[in-house]
C-alpha cells in the first residue's frame, strides 16, 4: 500500500488539477458543486469557481475530492 | 472489503437530489438518468446517511456489488452448492473406499487366514484405501508373520476391489525315517492284500494274523542270517471284525405344518442374522430366499411355516432302520478307510422304549503300523568290535 500512496502523492502532487477530454470533464480536488443543470455546471475549487457550460451536462460519478462530468462541453471558465 | 450497493432515487430533478448528495459527501459512481429516476452505485455504508437525509425520496436497493453480492449469490445458490460439496465429497469417498476384497487362492483355509490377517491392517470391504507404499508394507509384514505357508503375496487394486493373489509356499516335509523298524499288526484279522515298499513281507494274503504279528519285517535276511537291517515300509490290509452295540429310543416328537405361513425379511452381516418384522407365529419351521446383496449384507426372504409338535412312536422295522443308518454313519466317521464287506444283527431288544441293537461288521483295513527295533548285535560284530 506505501508504493501505491507514494506513486499517487507523485503523480497527484497538485492542490488541484482539470482534465479535458472528448464530452467528459475530470476535475480533482472540487469543494463542492454549487450549480447544476443540464447546461450548466459551476464547481467550487480553492481559488476560483469553475463554470462548464454545454448541453446534455450530466454528472458520471463523484466524490470528496474528484468529479467527473459528461456532456456536449462547449466552453469552461474560471471566475475568481 | 467495501461493499457497494446499486441504488434507485426516485426523482423528477435529478440535479437537486445530486447536489444534495454533493453536500452530503456521499460518494457515487455510473450515475444513470432517468426521467423518473437515478440510478448509482454507492458504498453499503452511506445508504444510512443517504436514508436519514434524503427522507422525501424513495430509495431502493436494485443490485450488490462487491462481498455482499458475492454471500447474496452464495445465499441464493446455496442448495445447489451444498449439492456439488456434497457430490465432491461422495465422489472422493466412494473413488476411495473398498468395496470387496477378492482373494484369490483355492484353498479356503489361506483365504481365511489373509481375510484375518488384511482385517488387521484395516484392509476390509467399506474401508478406505491405502497408498501403494502402504500395502507394499502390509505384505512385508503378512510375508514376515508366515514365512512357511506364502511363497508370494500381490496386492492389486483395480477400481474399488482389492484383488489379493497369493502363491502358497509349499515344503516338501517327507518323514524321515529313522532307525530300523518292522510294521506289526495292530488288529487280528485275514490278510488281503500286502503292498512292500521296504523290508520282507512276512506274510500273505489268506494269513490269519494276530495283533502284535510282525507283518513286514525291517531285517533282510539271507540262508537266516541277518544280511542288513532298514526301516519297513508298506500297507497291509485285512479283513477285520467289529462288534457294534447301540440304542436307539422309540418315541420321538414329530413337528408338522399346521398350514400357516407368514412372509418376512431378513438382513445377514456375516453370521448375524437380524429379522425386520416382528414373527407372530409360534413354533415354526423357516425358508430363506436370498434377494439381494449389498456390500457384505444379504437381504432374504423368509417364509415361516407354523409347526405343530406330537409325541410319536417308530414301529421297530423303523426303529431298526434309523439305528443301523445311524451305527453306518457314525462308523464311517470313526473308521473312513473302512470297507464293510460283511455286516448281520445279532441281537435286537426292546427295553423301556428303547431299542439296543448288537451287530456285526466285517471289513478291509490298513491294520499296518510301523514299530522300532534294536538291531541284533551279532558274534562276528562283538568280535571285531572287541
Amino acid at each position: 500500500m506505501k508504493i501505491i500512496n507514494n506513486l499517487q502523492s507523485f503523480l497527484k502532487d497538485q492542490d488541484y488539477y482539470i482534465d479535458i477530454f472528448k464530452d467528459f470533464l475530470h476535475v480533482y480536488d472540487y469543494l463542492n458543486l454549487t450549480t447544476l443543470t443540464s447546461t450548466l455546471i459551476e464547481i467550487k475549487l480553492k481559488e476560483f469557481n469553475l463554470i462548464i457550460e454545454g448541453d446534455n451536462l450530466v454528472i458520471k460519478s463523484m466524490d470528496k475530492k474528484e468529479i467527473l462530468l459528461k456532456g456536449l462541453i462547449s466552453s469552461v471558465r474560471f471566475v475568481r | 472489503m467495501t461493499s457497494f450497493l446499486v441504488v434507485k432515487i426516485k426523482t423528477h430533478d435529478w440535479a437537486k437530489t445530486l447536489l444534495q448528495l454533493n453536500k452530503l459527501d456521499i460518494d457515487i459512481n455510473n450515475i444513470k438518468y432517468n426521467p423518473d429516476y437515478l440510478i448509482f452505485t454507492l458504498k453499503e455504508e452511506d445508504l444510512k446517511r443517504v436514508k436519514k437525509y434524503l427522507l422525501s425520496y424513495e430509495i431502493t436497493i436494485v443490485d450488490y456489488l462487491g462481498p455482499h453480492k458475492f454471500k447474496k449469490n452464495l445465499r441464493q445458490n446455496s442448495l445447489f452448492i451444498i449439492s456439488l460439496i456434497f457430490a465432491f465429497i461422495m465422489f472422493n469417498l466412494l473413488t476411495h473406499v473398498i468395496v470387496k476384497v477378492n482373494i484369490i487362492h483355492e484353498s479356503k483355509e489361506i483365504r481365511e487366514m489373509l481375510k484375518d490377517e488384511l482385517a488387521s491392517f484395516g484392509v476390509t470391504p467399506l474401508s478406505f484405501k491405502k497408498s501403494y507404499q502402504e500395502y507394499e508394507d502390509i505384505i512385508t509384514k503378512i510375508k514376515e508373520r508366515h514365512k512357511d505357508s506364502i511363497e508370494w503375496l500381490e496386492i492389486d487394486v483395480d477400481g474399488m476391489v482389492i484383488n489379493i493373489r497369493i502363491e502358497e509356499r509349499i515344503i516338501n516335509d517327507y518323514p524321515k525315517t529313522t532307525g530300523y523298524c518292522h510294521i506289526i499288526a495292530t488288529k487280528s484279522g485275514i490278510i488281503t492284500n500286502v503292498l512292500t515298499t521296504k523290508g520282507v513281507a512276512l506274510v500273505k494274503p489268506n494269513d490269519y494274523v494276530k495283533k502284535g504279528d510282525i507283518l513286514i519285517s525291517g531285517e533282510i535276511k539271507l540262508n537266516e542270517e541277518i544280511k542288513n537291517d532298514v526301516c519297513a515300509e508298506g500297507d497291509v490290509y485285512a479283513e477285520v471284525w467289529y462288534d457294534v452295540k447301540t440304542s436307539f429310543p422309540l418315541k420321538y416328537t414329530k413337528k408338522t405344518k399346521t398350514g400357516k405361513m407368514r412372509y418376512n425379511f431378513m438382513a445377514k452381516h456375516y453370521t448375524e442374522e437380524y429379522l425386520i418384522l416382528k414373527s407372530r407365529l409360534g413354533q415354526k419351521t423357516t425358508e430363506q430366499k436370498l434377494i439381494f446383496k449389498l456390500f457384505n449384507w444379504e437381504f432374504y426372504l423368509v417364509k415361516e411355516y407354523e409347526i405343530k409338535e406330537t409325541n410319536a412312536t417308530y414301529t421297530l422295522a423303523e426303529a431298526q432302520e434309523r439305528a443301523l443308518t445311524s451305527i453306518y454313519q457314525k462308523f464311517k466317521i470313526s473308521h473312513p478307510e473302512f470297507k464293510i464287506i460283511n455286516e448281520k444283527v445279532l441281537q435286537n431288544n426292546v427295553k423301556n422304549d428303547t431299542l439296543d441293537i448288537d451287530m456285526f461288521i466285517a471289513g478291509e483295513e490298513q491294520i499296518g503300523q510301523s514299530i522300532n527295533y534294536n538291531k541284533k548285535v551279532s558274534d562276528n560284530d562283538d568280535g571285531e568290535n572287541n
